[in-house]
């Protein structure tokens, strides 16, 4: 009887207890389960990212590095494949034998052991000529402002002999630059000088005033000290594209003859 | 005859540019720049005149055809 009194009390004890027991239980599972994760996190991905990081910043290095080697070997290939073939080109064989704007003989010896660069040219030139002028001449003045650099000889030589006498030279070179040495000769001379840089030019027709414009290739060529033909520059290339090129070519040059 | 100093050649280069100015503004139509004409033949050698009337139709040409806009005639296109 005392047994049956009790049960009924048990009873209800019981059944408060179990709900209490599974949620602890549950969360205990929990805690266990997140501490896992944070060792498993802690323990092997850290040194994984730092290792990760090294090699992705070794490997984009070594990358770049490959890269910047590839495209300096090739623009070296480039550079020498163009000297190579001006090399054939043999433009500007031969010497000249003309009269510069002051009415002294020149010929090309008279320019050895400096930088010249030339432009062929006439002084009834419309705008051609006076934009390549300018520009050459600025490419001198870019380059005798660096005092370590040689002296660059500007020249501009006639394709029009038969207008372009001395005096009309003088008149024509002293508007660009006071270092700018005008050349002219009879038409055979000229002739010449242009066969040898390989220098188009054609007079047009003449108008009513015995007026005409001559047609001719538009470059600027520059030679070494040693006289020898070494580079051109198209109408397209800049003052500064064209300096940078001689600064280059000034930094190369080896005298052969000396 | 001289060839024009460097002064006489940016005084025609000048009246070029204005001219050629009011074509681009006035959609090519001479008729309305005609006092400019007059300064430019006047500024420039009639040969440069001839060589800068060449040019520019050169230039219109050129944008025309770079921005696609070039027709070929009938019988281009046919053929």
């Amino acid at each position: 009887m005392l047994l049956l009194s009790l049960g009924p009390k048990a009873w209800p004890r019981l059944s408060q207890f179990k709900p209490r027991i599974l949620p602890r239980s549950r969360e205990g599972e929990f805690l266990h389960a997140w501490s896992r994760n944070l060792s498993g996190q802690n323990q092997p991905r850290g040194p994984g990212l730092r290792t990760r990081l090294l090699i992705t910043t070794l490997f984009g290095a070594g990358l770049g590095g490959a890269w910047m080697a590839a495209k300096a070997e090739k623009e070296q290939r480039q550079r020498q494949q163009r000297t190579e073939a001006l090399r054939q080109a043999a433009v500007g064989q031969g010497d000249f034998s003309l009269l510069d704007h002051q009415g002294q003989p020149r010929c090309k010896a008279d320019f050895r052991g400096q930088w010249v660069l030339i432009y062929f040219g006439f002084t009834h030139c419309p705008d051609i000529c006076p934009d390549e002028l300018e520009k050459l001449v600025q490419v001198v003045k870019q380059l005798e402002a660096e005092p370590y650099l040689p002296m660059v000889q500007p020249v501009f030589i006639t394709v029009d002999p038969a207008r372009d006498d001395v005096a009309a030279m003088a008149r024509y070179v002293k508007d660009f630059h006071p270092r700018l040495l005008g050349l002219t000769g009879s038409t055979e001379q000229v002739a010449q000088v242009s066969r040898s840089y390989r220098v188009y030019y054609s007079a047009g027709p003449k108008d009513e005033d015995q007026d005409y414009i001559v047609d001719h290739s538009i470059a600027i060529y520059l030679l070494n000290p040693d006289g020898l033909f070494t580079d051109y520059y198209n109408r397209s290339r800049s003052a500064e594209q064209i300096a940078d090129s001689v600064r280059r070519h000034m930094a190369a040059f080896h005298s052969i003859l000396s | 005859m001289a060839a024009p100093s460097m002064k006489e050649r940016r005084v025609c280069w000048g009246a070029r540019d204005l001219y050629w100015q009011c074509l681009d503004e006035h959609e090519e139509d001479a008729a309305r720049c005609g006092q400019l004409r007059s300064s430019f033949e006047a500024s420039c050698p009639q040969q440069w005149i001839k060589y800068f009337d060449k040019r520019r139709d050169y230039l219109k040409f050129k944008e025309k055809f770079e921005a696609g806009q070039f027709q070929p005639s009938k019988s281009t296109e046919n053929s």
